[in-house]
């Protein structure tokens, strides 16, 4: 168990994050590892005992597949795209914080029109989280690091909507859903009265 | 010990929890995702240059969250015979791919391509903002997979084209 508890153990946290830094771009890392809050738990297991706070992933294996088609952080694989040259942070925030802020003002609109039992909308720590009641639960918020903003749903679940300069709207590029437009159908169908949200 | 403390630390801290300021129920981690990260199943690695093993690799350090999913195969059968995975992540993402290498075992590749996100999540009572976590676990299964059909066809196109140039034919 010795080496369960090198790996697992937060006291491990420290050496974990300097290997791994060799492993990931710095960049990439301090965003990650910045955070006191991000439980860097490595599950893995060093039955001979080897090298201690064993590297997650040898280099080798960390460059295999899925280095091609990276399609902002959404298809499989480990992002090898660098988001900052896709998008400005800042530029991200004011798109996102835009249409999350919309959506906010909105649906307390819609809650307060029809008067269902369980709706409840709160905004805290940049986390949009919409309840209705028993019909189950929205979280909306915003991937900085992929430029994204990431959706639960209990209808359709998780989705990820990348920002589509083209058109101006946020896609789930597998679906070619649109955020607002999905939720509108979804809400509207739950609630059993049309939602406005564009 | 440290182990048992993070875990410890992570039932307390889920039972200590305050509701949120909606008044809703109390969070916590469901015990099936407690029990796969005090027990995780299929923790470890396969020779990544193995034929019989394909490897997915998928998320972001960014993120926060990075799997890493093998599975062996047997070639005759097509039937995944092992399954091992690392994962770099919150409890419920350790918890989604250590389900993940359970469930594909014994299991043929066009099946387990139907797992889906919502399966996973079901079995893990994963609240909503976990979602996020099974579906990576899905894309992990799905990678892995693919990986393996790629390497089996680029062993079949370089037995098709014979030998390399300036190896000796003994036949």
């Amino acid at each position: 168990m010795a080496s369960r508890k090198l790996l697992l153990g937060l006291t491990a946290g420290r050496r974990l994050r300097s290997r791994t830094r060799q492993l990931f771009s710095a960049a990439n890392l301090l965003e990650a590892t910045t955070s006191p809050s991000l439980p860097a738990a490595a599950a893995t297991a060093q039955p001979s005992g080897g090298s201690p706070a064993a590297l997650l992933f040898s280099p080798r294996t960390i460059s295999s597949t899925r280095q091609a088609a990276q399609s902002a952080g959404d298809a499989p694989g480990p992002s090898t795209v660098d988001h900052k040259l896709i998008m400005p942070e800042d530029e991200f925030h004011k798109l996102a914080d835009e249409i999350i802020h919309d959506l906010l003002g909105k649906l307390e609109e819609y809650g307060d029109s029809i008067q269902m039992d369980g709706f409840d909308i709160d905004y805290g720590n940049q986390v949009l989280t919409l309840r209705l009641g028993d019909l189950g639960t929205y979280v909306l918020n915003k991937q900085t690091p992929n430029r994204q903003i990431w959706l639960s749903s209990p209808v359709s679940g998780p989705s990820r909507f990348d920002w589509d300069a083209a058109t101006n709207v946020w896609i789930y590029r597998r679906t070619g859903a649109n955020l607002v437009q999905l939720l509108e159908k979804e809400i509207g169908e739950l609630c059993g009265t049309p939602v406005e949200l564009s | 010990m440290m182990l048992r403390a993070a875990g410890k630390r992570l039932l307390g801290a889920a039972a200590g929890r305050q509701a949120s300021p909606a008044g809703a129920a109390r969070r916590g981690y469901h015990e099936r995702v407690v029990d796969h990260y005090n027990n995780p199943r299929n923790v470890g690695a396969f020779d990544k240059d193995d034929p019989d093993v394909g490897t997915g690799l998928v998320g972001a350090p960014a993120c926060g969250d990075v799997m890493k999913l093998q599975i062996r195969v047997d070639e005759g059968s097509g039937r995944i015979v092992d399954a091992r995975f690392k994962t770099f992540g919150c409890g419920s993402a350790i918890a989604s791919s250590s389900v993940a290498t359970e469930w594909v075992k014994g299991k043929q590749m066009e099946e387990v391509v139907a797992i889906k996100n919502t399966e996973i999540a079901k079995h893990l009572s994963l609240p909503p903002v976990k979602l996020h976590c099974s579906m990576l676990a899905e894309d992990a299964i799905k990678a892995a997979v693919e990986d393996y059909e790629a390497k089996k066809a680029k062993l079949e196109k370089a037995d098709e084209d014979g030998t390399p140039a300036g190896a000796i034919r003994t036949t």
